[in-house]
């Protein structure tokens, strides 16, 4: 198996008396798709956003090729190569789906107030990478004939796509997704499947939340079940689907 | 409508140098001082109007205390100008600087606030600075104001009236470039998405918080340059010029003009500097039609006139299409 590139040691978040994720130990090898799954209020989203720094945690730690990056901010995180999207689609409605793309670009460029008052060469340059960059995205996800469109005019499932492509866009190692497939009927899903399966090809490692469990089953080579917090299983989708545990939190005890 | 906007995004450059045109040649075909002066007005609010826009326009923060910040700028250079002598391009500069010093003064402690928060932030700061600029006598005299600010001058020479609205037309297309080029940049990409999203923004790495500061340094700067000009062109300053009441005018002018359209900055800050010109002669019931036309603006395009209009993406739009291109 590949190097771990993201892990979390001991990982616990608590909101007031709630534990939402108590000692999570999760470990991503680079190149994989793992799928974390689990009953709905089972912490899947809380671990997302403790990885993203979306939150900080209570205790433990998450590491990022062995870099500790516990109580980054969301913003340093992507930096380093880190992207996700949202459970409910977060574009940015006022701009078109081509700037949607290039401000994933953003944290790779550099022009600072006084290069893009003069328009500078920099300036100039990093705006014709960052523009060029996001219509060969666009072009990869099939959205380039919606490039001058509002992000948020596009259909349902298009909009997923946008959101894919702008975390695509800032050139990250490991993508989060959270819950891709809400809202898609069974083609848009399948369709959805294989371009996670191209991610992969192409050199990205996937992690995604996810309820629907052909989708998982079908792609995901890892799978983590989360349940009240706790992660009460691991393993490649065969073992998880005759994991005893997995089978009562999903369907309740046997009489 | 639609045909409208795509006509005028078609010729933005054309329709952009007529204006400029009758802005020009303005002053030769009405030579009244009084209609100079209407003008010269029009455009300083012009320019407030355009600073209140990168806020509240761009950045989404509503500044309801504006009138502070351009008081900041009046005071700071008619007490330079006054106590110290300084010229009037030194004392433009420190204005703008003081102010967007203040500005980030208020900001750093306050901009990890939501929006709303801030604009009750900034309505306090106008009160504050209205309190000082009463209370703080041995600097501004306090309400007896100061009087006696040298006129607009350069190198010795001072400017006539008609001069004067060439210089404040100067410094409105100066700041009007360097806002279209802020925002049709990475930087302004980075501003528009903090507006939209906050969270979303600051997953694809954009710090939320530094950009609120930038952009409210930059505002409050442009808001000081336009205060520095006042103070020079009415030649005298006191705490009733920047109250509440004022404030209220600078984000009426902002948000009827259109919220993320320097245009709408334009057209809020003359008609809104014209239009109690006009109702003159109506006296009393002036401030009735006043608020009347400003309720039904409300009502009918509360994001101003030419509130959320992107020439850029209307022409991009158009391209696509004639293009020949499939869509949807």
């Amino acid at each position: 198996m590949n190097e771990v590139i993201l892990r979390t040691e001991h990982l616990t978040q608590r909101f007031g008396g709630l534990c939402a994720v108590h000692d999570a130990n999760i470990q991503i090898h680079k190149n994989e798709i793992v799928g974390i799954i689990g009953p709905n209020g089972a912490g899947k989203s809380t671990l997302f956003n403790d990885i993203t720094g979306m939150y900080v945690p209570t205790e433990g730690k998450v590491y990022f090729h062995d870099m500790d990056i516990t109580g980054k901010k969301p913003y340093e995180i992507t930096k380093l190569g880190m992207a996700r999207t949202f459970q409910n689609i977060r574009l940015f409605p006022t701009m078109t789906v081509l700037e949607n793309v290039m401000l994933g670009v953003h944290c790779k460029t550099r022009s600072n107030l006084i290069d893009v008052v003069l328009k500078t060469k920099r300036a100039r340059q990093e705006e014709a990478e960052a523009q060029r960059i996001a219509e060969e995205i666009l072009n990869i996800t099939g959205l380039y004939d919606y490039r001058y469109n509002y992000a948020t005019s596009l259909p349902y499932g298009l909009q997923r796509r946008l959101e894919f492509s702008r975390a695509m866009a800032s050139s990250p190692e490991i993508l989060l997704f959270d819950e891709p497939a809400a809202g898609m009927n069974e083609q848009e899903t399948k369709d959805l499947g294989d371009f996670i399966l191209k991610l992969k090809e192409m050199g990205y490692t996937v992690v995604l939340i996810e309820h629907d469990m052909k989708l998982v089953m079908s792609i995901c080579e890892h799978i983590y079940v989360q349940d009240h917090g706790e992660c009460i299983a691991y393993g490649t989708p065969e073992e998880v689907k005759s994991n005893p545990s997995v089978i009562e939190a999903y369907l309740g005890k046997e009489e | 409508m639609k045909r409208f906007l795509r006509g005028w995004a078609k010729n933005e450059k054309w329709v952009n140098l007529i204006l400029l045109a009758i802005a020009v040649v303005y002053p030769l075909l009405f030579g009244r001082a009084y209609l100079i002066n209407v003008g010269t007005l029009c455009l300083i609010n012009v320019l407030v109007s355009l600073s209140l826009n990168v806020l509240t326009g761009y950045m989404g923060i509503t500044g309801l205390g504006w009138a502070g910040f351009f008081g900041i700028g009046a005071y700071t250079a008619a007490i330079l100008s006054t106590k110290l002598g300084w010229g009037f391009l030194a004392t433009l500069l420190a204005g703008a600087v003081t102010t967007a010093l203040c500005g980030i003064l208020v900001g750093l402690p306050t901009l990890k606030l939501s929006g709303r928060y801030v604009a009750i932030v900034t309505m306090a700061f106008c009160e504050i600075c209205r309190a000082l600029e009463t209370n703080m006598d041995w600097l501004t005299r306090g309400s007896r104001g100061i009087p006696n600010i040298p006129r607009i001058s350069l190198f010795g020479f001072r400017f006539p009236k008609w001069m004067q609205y060439y210089a404040i037309l100067f410094l409105v297309i100066l700041t009007m470039f360097i806002i279209h080029r802020i925002i049709n940049s990475r930087l302004g990409r980075g501003i528009l998405a903090v507006k939209d999203d906050d969270i979303a923004a600051s997953a694809m790495g954009v710090d939320p918080f530094r950009y609120k500061v930038m952009t409210f340094a930059i505002a409050t700067a442009f808001a000081g340059l336009a205060g520095a000009f006042y103070a020079h062109y009415i030649g005298f300053i006191d705490p009733s010029n920047f109250t509440f009441d004022q404030s209220t005018i600078f984000i009426s002018m902002t948000i009827m003009g259109g919220l993320g359209n320097l245009m709408g900055s334009v057209l809020g800050g003359i008609s809104l500097t014209v239009l109690p010109e006009i109702l003159r002669p109506l006296m009393d019931v002036r401030q009735i039609v006043y608020g009347v036309l400003l309720i039904i603006m409300m009502l009918v395009r509360p994001q101003g006139i030419l509130g959320g209009f992107n020439l850029k993406h209307i022409r991009q739009q158009m391209s696509v299409r004639s293009g020949g291109e499939k869509h949807e």
